[in-house]
C-alpha cells in the first residue's frame, strides 16, 4: 500500500463521517417544524433579494419619476400605497430588503470573526492575555452598543459601509463569551490533555480540536447575530444614521415619522416595511434556535 | 405476615421516540420488616430503576406494570394525595453522589427539617423549637456537628454530605430506606464511615434498608442477602455469604471476580478475564537495572482560591523500572495526579526533576516531544477522553500524524491489533458513542500503543467501567508487559487492581509517598498507619484478616 | 442592536462556574470596584477618542455647514484648546471631567451636564417603570412556560416572545401611536392644558407615559421571560428537585422553594447585565414619543451634529451601565451562598 492510497482512504473515512454528520444534524434540524420553515422562507427572501434586479425595475425608486401622488392609499395600482413622494411603498420594500440583508450578513460576518478570534484565544491561552481579553470583552459586552454604533456612524462619513462597521463592532463581544466559554468546556475535556500528551502544541489543539467544536455553536449563533444585525440597522436608519442615498426599511419608517405620514395615519406607509423587519428577524432567530438546539450540547434536549 | 416491601412481577419500560425501551422485567422481590437487602448490577442494569419505582420516582416517560406493594398498599395504584403522605413518612431515599441530591442554595438544616414539617407526626404541626431539636438530634445521630445545620452543600466534603442525606432519610423515621449507590465517588476510608454510620442507624431502629451499588464487597459487607441483576432482570437472589463464595450466575461470578480480595493469591496477577493471559516471560528485566522514568525529590504548590499555598506534590521519588507495573495509591487529593501530569510535563515542578532513561526531562521544544513518543497516557473516563466527533481511526492516529510517522495506516491497524480490538478494520470509522465503554478505552489504549511508547502512565484506567469490563482492560495491560515488555505506572485508588496485576506499590497521602515496595510486602504486611487503615477500610476485608478471624 | 444577547445563550454568558471562585469578601468588592473604576476610566478614553479624534478637525465638523471666517476658526481653535497637542487636550478634558465639566453644546451653546441633567429623570422613570413591570412579567411567564414545558402556555408564550423579541422597538412605538390614535398624547411628558396640583400633574405625566412605557416593556420583558424559562429548564432535571419531590412535596412547593430560587439566580444577574440594551431602548423610543430624556437629547444632537452633547450623553451612559453591572456583580455575591462562602 502506498503512502498516497493510504492517505486518501483517510481521508475518505472522515468525508463519509461528515457526511453522516451533517445528515444527521440535518435531520434532527428538519424535526423542528418552526425552525424548518423559518429556513424556507429565509431562503426564498435570500434568492428574492439576489434575483430582484431580474424581475424588477427599479426607475419606480426615483423621485424625479414618480408617477403616483403623495400618501395615497393602496389601491390597484399601488398595492400598499405610496409614500410622501408617491413612490409604491410595495417596490421600496421589496428592494429595502436588499439592503437589509447585505448589512445584516456583512456586519455578522465581521463580529462573529472579531467574537471567534477574541473568544478562542481568550479561552485557549490563559494567563495575563486571557484576563486583559476578557475584561475588554466584558467592557464592550456592557457597553450601550447601540450607543456606542450611533457615535460611530455620526462621526463616520455616512454610508452603508459605515452602518456595516459601527454594528460589527459592537456586536461582537456576546460571541466572544460564547466561544469562549465553550472553547474552555473544550479544552477542560480529557481528550485535550491527550493530545497534549501525544505531543500536540497549540496549532494542533486549536484546529483539530477546538475549532471544529465551536464551529457549530458559532453557525448557530451567527444566524441569531444576523437577526440583530437587521434590526440595528433599521433601528440606526431609523435614526437617521445611515446612507441617506440607499432605501431601506429604517429609512422608510424615518421618512414616514418626520414627514408626516404617521400623524395623518397613513398606515400603509408604517406596515410594510416593520412587518418585513419582523419577519426577517423572526425567521434568522426561529432557524437560530434551531440549529442551537441541535447542536448546543448545553441546550440540548431543553427545547424539544 | 405482610412484607415491608414485596415487587410482583414488576415491569418498567421507557416511551422513547425510537418505541419503547424496557427497562426493567419481570423482577420479584420481597424485604421483611427490619431487613437488609443489596441489589447488585452495572450500569444499565437497572437497578436504580427498581428502586426509584418504589416510590414512584421515574420520569414521566416511565410506564410501570406488576405491583410494588408497599406494606401490602400498592404504590403504582395510589392517588397523588397518598402518594405525597407515604413518600419519606414511610419510605425514604439516600441518593447516588449527594452533591446534586441537594439543594445547593439552601441550608443544610432546613432541608433536613422541610420533610418534618411536611410529614407531622399525627398530623400536628410541630414548633419550631422541636423541629429544630430534631434536626440537631439527626445531625448528632450522623456524628456531625449541630452547628453544621447553618452550613451550605458546598461547604461540606462529599461524605459529610453523604451524612446529611442518611440523616435527612431518617428524619421521618421511615420503615424503608432505599439508598441508591451511597458510598460511589467517596474514598475507601470515607466509605467505610458512612457505610458504617448507616448499618448503624438501620439496625438499631429495626429499619428496612435496600441498598444498591454496583460493589458486591460493599453489599455484602451491609446486607443479609443480595440480589444481582443483569440487563433488567433478577438473576440471583440469595444470603450475602452464600452468594459471594460461591456466585452461581455467570454474571453475579463476573461482578465478584472484578473486586478481588486483597491477600487471595488465586486473584494475585490474574484479573478477570476470559482469554487466558501468556505466562511469565522467562527472562524479566531485573530489579537491579537502571530506572526506566524517575522522580527526584519533587515537589509541587499550588495556590487555592484563598491564595493559600497547597503541596499538592512534597519531595516525592518514585522509579518505574523497564518491564514492571507500578501501582501509585492513594485518595482523592492526595496529589497522584498532579505528581502524573508532572512526570508527563504537562505540569512544571516547582522543583526537582523527571529523568527518562537517565536524562532530565526537556521542559520543551523537540525534546519534549520526543519524550512524549515514549511515555504515553490512559486517561480514567474513555468516553471523554476521545474526542466525540473523531473517528476511530482518526483517534489512533492522531498520535503518529503529530509526530509525523510513516505507514500511518498500518500503525493505526497494528495499534488496534495490539489493543485487542479486532478486527481492527471493523473499528476504523466508528464514531466513540457507537462503541462500549470498554471499547472506547481500547481505543485510548490503542492511540497510545500507536507511537511504540516504552511506558503506559494510566490514571484510573478502570474507574469508570463496568465491572465485567474491568478484568479485560486490567488483563491488556499485563498481557502488553509481558508481551512487549512495556511498563505502566498505573494511578489508582484501587487496591485491588494493586494485587490483581501490579509488581510494586507507591502509597501516596497527602502530597507525600508514605510507603513503597512490592506488591505482596506493602498490602500484606503495611508499615505505615495509612496504608494499614486504606486496608482495613476495604469493605470485603483482606484475605489474610478474614482467614485470621475465620 | 436593541438586542445584544440571544436569549438561549444569556443563561451560558452567566456562567455560575465562573462566578464560583470565591475569595474574601473584601478583596472581592475592592476588586469589582477596582474593575469598575478602570471600566469609566476606559469609557472616558474612549469617549476622547470618538468624539474629539476621530471626526478630524471638530472646528471644521462645527464649521461644515456654516459660514465661517478665519479669525472666528482661530477663536473657536483656541477656545476649544484643539491647538494644543492630543496628550495635553486629553489632559484638559480629563481634568474637566471631573470638574463637571462635559464641554459645551456645538448648537444651544449651554453647557453639555446642565442639559445632560434636565434630561436624566425623565428617562430614569421611563425606563425604571418599564424595567420594574419587564422583569415581573418576564419571570412570572418564564416560570409558567418551563414548569409546563411544551404544553399550550409554553408554545403560545415563547412564540409571543419570540415575535415580540423580533421587533424593533421603534416600529412598535410609531404602530402604537397610529392605533391609539389620539388616545393617548403622541409628544412630550406634560400637556400644558394641565391642571394644578400634584395630583392632576402626576396623572398627566402617567398619561404621557403609558405608551411609551408600553413599548418598552413588550420588548424587554419578552427577553427575560425567554432567559428565565431556559434557565428553569436546566435546573429541571437536577438531582435535588427528585430530593424533593421524593420527600412528598406538592408540585408547586418543589417548584417555589427548590427550581426557582436556583434558576433565579443568572436570571437575576442578567436583568442588570442587560441594561446596556436598556439603555439603546431608551434612545429610540423616547425619539418616537418625544419624551424629553436623554434619548431624544441624543437623538436630536446625533441631527446637529452636536458632538460635546453626544459625547455627554455617551460618557453618563455608558457609565451608567458599569455602575449597574458592578451592583449585579455585589448583589449576585449576596445571593448565591456558593460564591459569599466559598
Amino acid at each position: 500500500m502506498t503512502a498516497a492510497t493510504t492517505a486518501e482512504s483517510a481521508r475518505a473515512i472522515a468525508w463519509r463521517r461528515r457526511r453522516a454528520g451533517i445528515a444527521r444534524t440535518w435531520h434532527e434540524f428538519a424535526t423542528q417544524k418552526a425552525a424548518l420553515a423559518g429556513l424556507f422562507l429565509l431562503v426564498l427572501t435570500v434568492l428574492l433579494a439576489l434575483l430582484l434586479p431580474l424581475i424588477s425595475d427599479q426607475s419606480g425608486l426615483d423621485v424625479t419619476r414618480v408617477t403616483g401622488k403623495p400618501l395615497s392609499p393602496p389601491d390597484s395600482q399601488f398595492w400598499l400605497g405610496t409614500d410622501i413622494d408617491g413612490r409604491s411603498v410595495l417596490l421600496m420594500t421589496v428592494w429595502g430588503t436588499r439592503i437589509s440583508l447585505l448589512v445584516g450578513f456583512c456586519a455578522t460576518a465581521l463580529s462573529v470573526f472579531i467574537g471567534t478570534l477574541i473568544g478562542i484565544t481568550a479561552a485557549h491561552f490563559g494567563g495575563w492575555v486571557s484576563a486583559i481579553l476578557l475584561r475588554f470583552t466584558d467592557f464592550f459586552l456592557v457597553l450601550p452598543s447601540l450607543v456606542l454604533a450611533i457615535a460611530l456612524a455620526a462621526v463616520l462619513p455616512q454610508g452603508i459601509w459605515t452602518i456595516v462597521l459601527a454594528i460589527g463592532v459592537t456586536a461582537w463581544p456576546s460571541t466572544a463569551r460564547l466561544v469562549r466559554a465553550q472553547t474552555l468546556t473544550i479544552e477542560s475535556r480529557p481528550y485535550i490533555e491527550r493530545a497534549r500528551a501525544l505531543g500536540g502544541g497549540h496549532l494542533h489543539v486549536v484546529t483539530k480540536h477546538v475549532l471544529p467544536g465551536v464551529a457549530p455553536l458559532v453557525l448557530a449563533n451567527t444566524t441569531l447575530v444576523v437577526g440583530n444585525a437587521v434590526i440595528a440597522d433599521a433601528t440606526l436608519s431609523f435614526l437617521g444614521v445611515g446612507d441617506p442615498t440607499s432605501i431601506s426599511w429604517g429609512a422608510m419608517l424615518e421618512t414616514a415619522l418626520n414627514n408626516g405620514a404617521v400623524t395623518r395615519g397613513a398606515w400603509w406607509n408604517l406596515l410594510p416595511p416593520g412587518i418585513a423587519i419582523v419577519l426577517v428577524v423572526l425567521m434568522f432567530t426561529l432557524v437560530g434556535r434551531g440549529l442551537e438546539t441541535v447542536l448546543n450540547p448545553r441546550l440540548k434536549g431543553r427545547h424539544s | 405476615m405482610t412484607a415491608l416491601l414485596e415487587l410482583k412481577n414488576l415491569g418498567v419500560t421507557y416511551r422513547t421516540g425510537g418505541g419503547d425501551v424496557p427497562a426493567v422485567r419481570g423482577v420479584d422481590l420481597r424485604l421483611d420488616a427490619g431487613g437488609t437487602l443489596g441489589v447488585a448490577g452495572e450500569s444499565g442494569s437497572g437497578k436504580s430503576t427498581v428502586a426509584m419505582s418504589v416510590l414512584r420516582l421515574l420520569p414521566r416517560s416511565a410506564k410501570i406494570t406488576g405491583e410494588i406493594l408497599l406494606d401490602g398498599e400498592d404504590v403504582s395504584e395510589m392517588r397523588w394525595g397518598r402518594l405525597r403522605a407515604v413518600r419519606w413518612a414511610e419510605a425514604s431515599v439516600v441518593f447516588q453522589g449527594a452533591m446534586h441530591a441537594l439543594n445547593p442554595v439552601r441550608r443544610i438544616g432546613e432541608q433536613i427539617a422541610e420533610p418534618i414539617r411536611l410529614h407531622a407526626p399525627d398530623g400536628k404541626a410541630q414548633t419550631e423549637a422541636q423541629v429544630q431539636a430534631r434536626v440537631t438530634e439527626l445531625l448528632e445521630q450522623v456524628d456531625l456537628p449541630r452547628s453544621r445545620a447553618g452550613a451550605y452543600p458546598h461547604e461540606l466534603s462529599g461524605g459529610q454530605k453523604q451524612r446529611v442525606m442518611i440523616a435527612m432519610a431518617l428524619a421521618c423515621e421511615p420503615r424503608l430506606v432505599i439508598a441508591d449507590e451511597p458510598t460511589t465517588a467517596l474514598d475507601v476510608i470515607v466509605q467505610a464511615q458512612v457505610l458504617s454510620v448507616l448499618s448503624k442507624l438501620v439496625a438499631e431502629r429495626g429499619i428496612g434498608l435496600i441498598m444498591i451499588s454496583h460493589d458486591l464487597s460493599v453489599l455484602a459487607a451491609t446486607c443479609e442477602r443480595i440480589a444481582v441483576m443483569y440487563d433488567g432482570e433478577l438473576v440471583e437472589e440469595r444470603p450475602s455469604a452464600e452468594l459471594m463464595s460461591s456466585p452461581q450466575h455467570e454474571h453475579s461470578r463476573a461482578l465478584a471476580a472484578a473486586f478481588p480480595t486483597v491477600g487471595d493469591p488465586v486473584s494475585r496477577y490474574a484479573p478477570a478475564t476470559a482469554t487466558p493471559l501468556p505466562p511469565e516471560p522467562e527472562e524479566r528485566a531485573g530489579a537491579d537495572e537502571a530506572p526506566l522514568l524517575a522522580a527526584e525529590d519533587l515537589h509541587v504548590t499550588f495556590r487555592d482560591r484563598k491564595g493559600k499555598r497547597i503541596h499538592a506534590v512534597n519531595g516525592v521519588n518514585l522509579e518505574v523500572r523497564r518491564d514492571e507495573i507500578v501501582a501509585l495509591v492513594g485518595q482523592s487529593g492526595s496529589g497522584k495526579t498532579t505528581l502524573a501530569r508532572t512526570l508527563l510535563g504537562l505540569q512544571k515542578p516547582d522543583s526537582g526533576a523527571v529523568r527518562y532513561a537517565g536524562k532530565p526531562v526537556p521542559a520543551g521544544g523537540a525534546g519534549l516531544r520526543a519524550y512524549r513518543r515514549e511515555v504515553q497516557l490512559v486517561l480514567q473516563d474513555p468516553t471523554s477522553a476521545l474526542n466525540p466527533a473523531h473517528t476511530v481511526y482518526e483517534a489512533v492516529a492522531e498520535g503518529p500524524r503529530i509526530h509525523g510517522l510513516a505507514n500511518e495506516r498500518d500503525v493505526v491497524l497494528k495499534a488496534l491489533e495490539s489493543a485487542e480490538l479486532r478486527p481492527p478494520e471493523k473499528f476504523l470509522d466508528r464514531l466513540p458513542h457507537e462503541l462500549s465503554g470498554g471499547q472506547r478505552q481500547r481505543v485510548v489504549i490503542a492511540g497510545a500503543l500507536a507511537l511504540e511508547p516504552s511506558l503506559l502512565l494510566a490514571d484510573e484506567p478502570v474507574a469508570s467501567l463496568d465491572a465485567s469490563v474491568r478484568g479485560e482492560i486490567l488483563a491488556l495491560l499485563l498481557r502488553l508487559r509481558r508481551q512487549l515488555g512495556l511498563s505502566a505506572l498505573v494511578i489508582t485508588h484501587d487496591l485491588g487492581l494493586a494485587w490483581n496485576i501490579a509488581d510494586r506499590v507507591a502509597v501516596m497521602y497527602r502530597g507525600e509517598l508514605v510507603e513503597t515496595g512490592t506488591v505482596e510486602q506493602v498490602l500484606l504486611d503495611p508499615q505505615h498507619e495509612y496504608t494499614k487503615s486504606l486496608l482495613a477500610a476495604l469493605p470485603g476485608g483482606t484475605a489474610q484478616r478474614t482467614a485470621a478471624e475465620a | 442592536m436593541s438586542q445584544a444577547i440571544a436569549p438561549d445563550q444569556a443563561a451560558v454568558l452567566a456562567d455560575p462556574d465562573e462566578r464560583r471562585g470565591g475569595t474574601g469578601t473584601l478583596r472581592f468588592v475592592l476588586t469589582k470596584i477596582a474593575e469598575a473604576v478602570a471600566s469609566v476610566f476606559l469609557v472616558i478614553v474612549l469617549g476622547f477618542f470618538l468624539f474629539r479624534l476621530l471626526p478630524g478637525d471638530p472646528v471644521a465638523f462645527m464649521a461644515r455647514d456654516r459660514p465661517t471666517d478665519p479669525g472666528q476658526i482661530a477663536e473657536l481653535r483656541e477656545r476649544l484648546g484643539i491647538d494644543k497637542p492630543v496628550l495635553a487636550q486629553f489632559g484638559n478634558y480629563f481634568v474637566g471631567l471631573f470638574q463637571g465639566d462635559f464641554g459645551e453644546s456645538y448648537i444651544e451653546r449651554r453647557p453639555v451636564l446642565d442639559m445632560i441633567g434636565e434630561r436624566l429623570w425623565p428617562t430614569v422613570l421611563l425606563v425604571g417603570s418599564a424595567t420594574v413591570l419587564a422583569v415581573a412579567l418576564g419571570l412570572w411567564l418564564g416560570i409558567r412556560a418551563a414548569w409546563k414545558r411544551d404544553s399550550f402556555f409554553d408554545r403560545a408564550q415563547t412564540g409571543i416572545a419570540l415575535t415580540f423579541w423580533s421587533v424593533p422597538q421603534f416600529w412598535l412605538g410609531l404602530l402604537l401611536l397610529v392605533a391609539t390614535n389620539g388616545l393617548f398624547p403622541s409628544r412630550g411628558m406634560h400637556s400644558p392644558d394641565a391642571g394644578p396640583g400634584f395630583f392632576a400633574q402626576s396623572l398627566d405625566v402617567l398619561h404621557h407615559l403609558i405608551l411609551p412605557c408600553l413599548t418598552l416593556l413588550a420588548v424587554f420583558y419578552a427577553q427575560y421571560m425567554l432567559v428565565m424559562r431556559s434557565s428553569l429548564l436546566g435546573e429541571m432535571n437536577a438531582d435535588y428537585l427528585t430530593t424533593a419531590r421524593a420527600k412528598g412535596l406538592r408540585d408547586d412547593l418543589v417548584r417555589r422553594r427548590h427550581a426557582v430560587p436556583n434558576a433565579l439566580l443568572p436570571t437575576v444577574t442578567l436583568v442588570f447585565m442587560q441594561f446596556g440594551t436598556v439603555v439603546a431602548g431608551a434612545v429610540t423610543v423616547e425619539a418616537v414619543f418625544s419624551w424629553p430624556g436623554l434619548g431624544q437629547l441624543t437623538y436630536d444632537a446625533l441631527h446637529g451634529p452636536d458632538l460635546p452633547v453626544l459625547q455627554g450623553v455617551f460618557i453618563v451612559l455608558a457609565s451608567a451601565v458599569v455602575l449597574m453591572n458592578l451592583f449585579a456583580e455585589l448583589l449576585y455575591r449576596v445571593l448565591d451562598p456558593r460564591v459569599r462562602t466559598a
